[in-house]
């Protein structure tokens, strides 16, 4: 019986090896010893794995993160930090499957297919976290806009993920360095800027400039 | 305090961050002269504070190395402002701290644990910024300590951060570019060796063991299995900062005691083992409540090479001094009289050079010294305000040896008269060549 997670590793240990998808489902379970319906049984398709993949790590990082004893004293930004921090720790375990799998991302601005369902795994994860940002006020709530800072963290993780598959530093270091520099100029966007004081004035010059003036 | 929330890291953001400096100070001398149309009785004291604020704060926020370079002008008292000085002296004490997740990354990359598997117990807000890291509380076993944790990347900052200073640095100092080189190449090196903690836990070490026998003075005990690249763990000394305690009104005789360790801590190692602690500001000392004192950062060690040492240190002796054509030959060997000089100028720098370390050995001169009189001080700063003017002294002198050395001995100087300590000098006496 092929479980889940075999499967999931031979097909790893194919892409790696042969540097491409396998042909055909049939020839895949047939190479490692199962029947092709048991495949089925939790795949739709070899795309499904590599999303299954990388939906697994982003739960494996959540579980990580938030069963730090210090998970619940931090402050959302500081919860982003550790998110960021443990994901590309756990990357690192992965790292020449990362790079396969991102090379084969459709160029564009759509979420590339692997990600679905990661993407929704982490949206639901940074909800969260704004919302505890509007609670405390860390987090300025801003009309229109507050709906979409989720995918500001969205686009600092595919930053920082590019950044660090072209990171040769020991250790990964600059990686650290991208990821405290990135999160807190997303966190500092969010916060009450400049940015607010201006839209309000623009707002009340908008609606109480009723007056015409002759130049 | 505020965390830091944000490093500027790469060059760009550095050198942006430093832009905005100058426009602020910009901002500063047009509010100054603005003021100063209706009041012409204002002075530059309010503008000096003004400037020297934007100037700590941009650079506190780069930390680092910048830091670093802070906290040295704010040693030469007698080459800035004393607003500048005030400012600076804030980051001998402080800087905003780096966030938590970072720190727990640190360890993990290290020991592959976070701190609280380690540790009984773990702060992860830190007590005290250390220049290019900062300083948490932890216990284990009982003992408590004190865990430094170094920011990423500090190493690799150092040389385009002191690129960065060289502007600000040679304005403040009057020097040109090309003469700053060679100094800013010894600093640059210095620095890199204070990054690497590895080499900071073997020379505390070190130096600890044989200072071990001076009297008063004490030291924290170096965990080797629990430090590495980017982390130092050491036992917690408890004591208080130099200001606090003296905010106390210390007794004459503990001041004394105190002067009485530290001048002891500092001859000792430069005429015995020729490697100083090169890094006296206050923020590295702690008295202790039993009144000793507490000696808590080794990153900066400057050894002191002979070929600098004998004709330095035997220019505090009359004996010398007495012998122009020696000394003279002293004075060549430290570069502080050139092979291109002609006879007139070499008159002129052995008479100036000769009144500025008899001014410097004053102390070595007789057995006991009073630091608490300020007519040493006056005299050493208004000479020192006196050469900055002389178009002679345009054009920097001396091996790049002196940077170190001085700062380390006017540094203990000055600790001593804000301490106003009188000790006795002749304890550890330099050892003395009188033929060059």
């Amino acid at each position: 019986m092929a479980t889940k997670q075999k499967i999931q590793n031979d097909y790893i240990n194919h892409v790696l090896t042969e540097g491409k998808k396998p042909v055909t489902v049939f020839a895949f379970a047939k190479k490692n010893k199962f029947q092709e319906d048991e495949f089925y049984k939790h795949f739709g398709s070899f795309d499904s794995i590599d999303c299954e993949i990388w939906a697994d790590l982003f739960k494996e990082t959540i579980k990580e993160v938030k069963s730090q004893e210090v998970w619940e004293t931090y402050s959302a930004r500081e919860k982003a930090l550790s998110f960021f921090y443990s994901f590309f720790e756990l990357l690192k375990s992965k790292r020449s499957y990362v790079n396969y799998s991102t090379e084969n991302f459709k160029k564009g601005f759509q979420t590339p297919m692997q990600l679905k369902s990661s993407k929704n795994i982490f949206e639901e994860f940074s909800h969260d976290l704004i919302e505890q940002g509007l609670e405390t006020g860390e987090i300025a709530d801003r009309k229109f806009l507050t709906d979409k800072y989720k995918d500001s963290l969205w686009i600092q993780l595919m930053f920082v993920l590019k950044f660090w598959l072209k990171d040769y530093s020991a250790n990964f270091e600059k990686t650290d360095e991208a990821i405290e520099r990135g999160v807190n100029v997303t966190f500092d966007l969010l916060h009450t800027t400049p940015l607010d004081s201006i839209l309000e004035y623009g707002k009340f010059l908008f609606q109480n400039a009723g007056f015409k003036t002759n130049f | 305090m505020k965390e830091q929330n944000s490093i500027p890291a790469s060059k760009v953001a550095r050198s942006a961050k430093f832009v905005g400096t100058g426009f602020k100070i910009g901002g500063n001398y047009i509010k100054h002269y603005s003021k100063k149309l209706f009041n012409p009785e204002l002075t530059k004291d309010e503008l000096n504070e003004d400037n020297a604020a934007d100037i700590y704060s941009s650079l506190s926020e780069l930390k680092g190395s910048a830091l670093k370079v802070a906290q040295m002008l704010s040693m030469d008292k007698n080459i800035l402002p004393k607003a500048y000085v005030d400012k600076f002296s804030l980051s001998q004490y402080s800087a905003p701290p780096l966030s938590g997740p970072l720190i727990l990354q640190t360890f993990k990359k290290h020991f592959g644990k976070t701190p609280d598997k380690i540790f009984d117990k773990f702060d992860l807000k830190s007590t005290n910024a250390a220049s290019i890291g900062q300083v948490h509380k932890a216990e284990l076993n009982g003992e408590k300590l004190a865990v430094k944790i170094q920011y990423p990347g500090v190493g690799n900052s150092i040389s385009s951060d002191l690129k960065l200073i060289k502007p600000f640095a040679f304005r403040l100092l009057g020097m040109s570019e090309k003469e700053l080189n060679i100094y800013m190449n010894e600093v640059e090196e210095r620095l890199v060796e204070e990054t690497d903690y590895e080499l900071e836990v073997v020379n505390s070490l070190k130096i600890s063991k044989a200072c071990a026998n001076l009297p008063h003075i004490v030291f924290p005990t170096y965990y080797k299995e629990l430090s590495g690249p980017r982390i130092i763990t050491m036992s917690w000394i408890e004591g208080q900062h130099l200001k606090e305690f003296l905010a106390t009104n210390p007794s004459q005789e503990l001041k004394n005691k105190i002067g009485q360790a530290l001048w002891d801590f500092y001859n000792f190692q430069q005429h015995e083992l020729r490697a100083v602690h090169a890094d006296p500001h206050p923020g590295n000392f702690l008295i202790t409540p039993d009144g000793n004192l507490g000696i808590i950062d080794f990153g900066c060690i400057k050894t002191l090479p002979d070929d600098f040492y004998y004709p330095f240190f035997s220019t505090t002796s009359s004996d010398l001094l007495d012998n122009k054509e020696e000394t003279i030959k002293a004075f060549r060997a430290l570069e502080m009289v050139l092979p291109k000089d002609n006879p007139q100028q070499v008159e002129f720098y052995y008479e100036a050079y000769k009144e500025m370390i008899t001014l410097f050995a004053q102390p070595y001169m007789s057995g006991e010294f009073d630091f608490s009189q300020t007519g040493f001080f006056d005299s050493l700063y208004g000479f020192g305000e006196k050469i900055a003017k002389m178009p002679e002294f345009k054009q920097a002198r001396g091996v790049k040896h002196f940077i170190y050395v001085n700062r380390t001995n006017f540094g203990l100087y000055n600790i001593l008269n804000e301490l106003g300590a009188k000790v006795k000098t002749d304890t550890y006496k330099p050892h003395l060549k009188l033929e060059f």
